[in-house]
């Protein structure tokens, strides 16, 4: 097992370091920079080279390179440029709040999606598995955004139920911090359910054809204990695998959501550095979104075993 | 049994707390359209950031309404004979938000201390780059302030006063941390700052303290009294998430609209909207070294080409009124010379289409889609210059890209928009210049630049009108790019909230009162 972890660890070196190498080099590569945009129309260019010697840009591209990977290996992701603020802890914080919110939508969506697949599986081309599979269909087609402006309209606006912007951490207070948590985390399980139920029916439909569900069923097992026992446990496999995929999407920051709900995340920084082309931010960013995708998918594949003992990871 | 005694204090405290109800804490909710860069005025800055320092703080003066310079935290001035001693006396009894008075050592401290901040944005206009160089600041007593500079600069105050520049406000030096570090501003505006929440919130509060000029609001001068308690900045980046917390009274008001937006909210009466012209510029840019627009004629071409009072009508969804000139229609300066423009004349292009040699070439307007003007002038002056005979085509392209472009001269023509610039001095400066200095240059006339360095050592009066007069008439000869009009703030406010403006582009929080 310890083997498996650090050959796993190991082999996502090369991995970061190509992603590391491709954003430091292609957001340098777009027209536009932090100089010229701090400085807007009142450019000219003695404050143009004053201010890229002062920020170290002038410098060329390679060396700022070397320097950057020099800070990573001391821990030090540089400072942003637009508010001059360490990268890491930034990173952190806003990370921490992405992942709470990505965090309860990805498990509330899969309470919701996995049992509902399955069941549309076993009553396959029943009216309930033909709803299923429409509405799965409808949420997956919505996009997160429009999904988000209507329910802000709705909840928000007509019904004046849940509040309509702002973001209270539940740490400090969690009866507000729920409230404004609930129409984001809801635009997220809406779109995130279509998919996973999808997954779940797939895969539970093909274990149903199995000729070991024939047999435990003519053992004299009821429906309910095949379902637990023999084809969840199979068809969950799929299912768990998009699970860290999406988990791996999402906590790389859910920008569209964040930015309808201005809810301070991840998603909104990297658009936000991406806009003011704040380079540390940005590659600081990516840096830590490519790290959360390794280490996901590696528990992911960790937690193989627990549902299907054929899979070791040795 | 309850004795009528003892039932009588609780209702008295209870009927006190009910009487006192106007006395709950109002608070105004703003759009925040995204966090501050910093707090520090002046210092890594950008114009929301430059918003909350100008309610945070005040320098020794501040722009009028007209453009004029009026006394703040100075309550007059005198300048030596040979225009490079300014002595500032200070008023009495102005405090810092931490209770210190505001003294002529904490003003030089202060001065200093911003001046010498690596990123401070007007280095330039303090360190002889862009103009004289400020060689001393004296404290001779506790309310004398003396600034000398090494050579004569009519531009001094009004660079002084600039947004920009965060009005050089004075802050005290509890505004830095122990470390030296700044930590936020101790300012002595009719705000103090509070607590700033990155990517949230940045909250100001009334300074109880303040102590108001007499007369009027006027420009970032004058009287400067807030009304509510708090003024809670909310960083809302979609525009359609803030105007639906206006509508569900999560916020106030949205500072900056655009047009077209503001255009489906004026029929609502839970909302007014309003838009203040400023001195930023609208304008359409020709690139005069190009082969093709280097011809004079063929940028009159280009000018006769477009409907100009149509053409901004249009894309300002009818809030903006045309402006032939680089100066401001509120500014003292804009005399009847500056109503004058070039008339559209689509039968006088053809001819001198022929005369610049004009054989079909196309010309690529650039444009961005940031800006919903710049986006509408693009798409209105290409089908203007189509039918009048002229190839054109629109390149869309992100801000940051355009502004690259921008920086380095690298375009034909460009639909693009200058910030405000409070002086038409700093307006003409913008666009005048040689174009080996810089790249961004549009007009490189060597008389124009002649003018605008004259303009800029040339103090308020007569002879600067002559000069800005001189300057759009050759402007009007040469027509090195199409001016179409100032640019507006359009903002919209709950109708319950009383008396809010913008002014030069800037959001103003005193004088705004809440009435739920």
């Amino acid at each position: 097992m310890t083997r498996f972890v650090l050959s796993r660890l190991i082999s996502a070196i090369p991995t970061l370091f190509l992603v590391s190498l491709a954003v430091f080099t292609l957001i340098r590569l777009i027209p536009g920079d932090p100089v010229s945009l701090m400085l807007g129309d009142n450019i000219d260019d003695t404050a143009y080279e004053a201010m890229s010697h002062q920020l170290g840009l002038d410098r060329p591209i390679p060396v700022q390179f070397l320097l950057w990977l020099q800070g990573v290996f001391q821990g030090d992701l540089g400072r942003s440029i637009t508010t001059g603020q360490p990268v890491l802890p930034l990173v952190l914080q806003r990370f921490a709040i992405t992942a709470q919110l990505v965090l309860v939508a990805v498990g509330l969506a899969t309470l919701l999606a996995v049992p509902l697949g399955m069941l549309a599986a076993w009553r396959q081309n029943s009216a309930f598995d033909l709803g299923v599979v429409v509405g799965a269909t409808a949420l997956m087609s919505i996009p997160t955004f429009w999904m988000g402006l209507m329910l802000l309209l709705f909840f928000g606006l007509q019904l004046g139920w849940l509040p309509v912007l702002g973001y209270v951490s539940p740490f400090e207070d969690f009866g507000a911090g729920a409230l404004y948590l609930i129409m984001p985390v809801a635009a997220l399980v809406l779109h995130e359910c279509g998919i996973l139920v999808r997954m779940a029916r797939a895969s539970t439909l093909d274990v149903l054809r199995l000729d070991y569900v024939t047999h435990a069923r003519a053992k004299g097992l009821t429906e309910g204990q095949v379902l637990r026992r023999h084809v969840f446990r199979n068809a969950f496999g799929p299912t768990w695998t998009l699970l860290g995929l999406i988990l791996g999407n999402l906590l790389g920051g859910v920008a569209v959501v964040e930015t309808v709900f201005t809810i301070p995340g991840l998603g909104r920084l990297i658009v936000e550095s991406i806009y003011g082309r704040d380079y540390p931010v940005l590659q600081g960013c990516l840096l830590f979104v490519a790290v959360t995708y390794v280490v996901v998918n590696l528990i992911v594949d960790l937690c193989y075993p627990l549902f299907d003992p054929r899979v070791k990871t040795t | 049994m309850i004795s009528t005694q003892r039932l009588a204090l609780p209702l008295l405290a209870l009927a006190c707390a009910l009487g006192a109800g106007g006395a709950v804490a109002e608070t105004l909710n703003v759009q925040l359209a995204s966090d501050i860069r910093s707090s520090r005025p002046g210092v890594n800055r950008d114009a929301l950031s430059d918003n909350v320092a100008l309610s945070v703080g005040e320098g020794l003066v501040a722009f009028g309404e007209g453009g004029n310079i009026l006394p703040m935290l100075a309550e007059s001035w005198t300048v030596s004979e040979d225009g490079t001693v300014y002595t500032f006396t200070l008023r009495e009894g102005r405090t810092f938000h931490n209770g210190a008075e505001v003294t002529a050592e904490l003003v030089k401290q202060s001065w200093e201390a911003t001046m010498a901040a690596p990123e401070f944005n007007c280095a330039g206009f303090f360190d002889g780059t862009r103009g004289a160089r400020v060689t001393g600041i004296e404290a001779p007593d506790a309310r004398t302030v003396v600034i000398t500079l090494d050579q004569p600069e009519a531009m001094f105050l009004k660079n002084t006063a600039q947004s920009q520049c965060g009005g050089m406000a004075i802050t005290h030096p509890d505004s830095f941390a122990a470390d030296g570090t700044w930590d936020h501003p101790v300012g002595t505006g009719p705000f103090t700052f509070g607590e700033w929440r990155r990517g949230q919130s940045v909250v100001l509060e009334k300074y109880a303290d303040y102590q108001p000029l007499d007369g009027g609001i006027d420009g970032f001068g004058g009287h400067k009294e807030a009304l509510v308690d708090t003024v809670n900045l909310v960083v809302t980046p979609d525009r359609a998430t803030a105007i639906a917390a206006l509508r569900s009274g999560d916020l106030d008001v949205v500072p900056f609209l655009s047009t077209s937006e503001a255009a489906e909210l004026t029929a609502d009466p839970d909302f007014e909207v309003k838009s203040s012209p400023h001195g930023g510029m609208i304008t359409l840019l020709m690139q005069t070294a190009d082969p093709v627009l280097s011809s004079t004629e063929m940028r009159m071409a280009v000018a006769k080409a477009l409907d100009i009072p149509q053409l901004v009508e249009v894309a300002t969804d009818g809030l903006g009124t045309p402006n032939a000139s680089l100066v401001p229609e509120g500014s003292v300066y804009h005399s009847a010379v500056h109503d004058e423009g070039i008339a559209y004349a689509p039968d006088e292009v053809p001819a001198l289409l022929e005369a610049a040699g004009y054989d079909g070439q196309e010309l690529v307007i650039q444009t961005n889609r940031r800006n919903p003007i710049n986006e509408n002038v693009a798409v209105l002056s290409q089908a203007m210059l189509q039918m009048a005979g002229i190839n054109s085509r629109i390149e869309v392209l992100e801000w940051a890209t355009q502004l690259d472009r921008f920086r380095s001269g690298s375009f034909q023509m460009s639909a693009f928009n200058y910030s405000n610039r409070a002086d038409p001095v700093l307006a003409y400066s913008a666009v005048t210049a040689s174009k080996e200095d810089r790249g961004s240059a549009i007009w490189d006339d060597p008389r124009a630049i002649e003018l605008v360095a004259e303009a800029t050592s040339t103090p308020d009066g007569e002879a600067r009108q002559a000069i800005f007069d001189e300057l759009h008439q050759l402007y009007l000869q040469q027509m090195p790019f199409v001016m179409l009009a100032n640019n507006l703030t359009v903002s919209v406010n709950a109708s319950y909230v009383q008396d809010y403006s913008t002014w030069n582009g800037f959001a103003r929080f005193w004088g705004v009162s809440v009435d739920r």
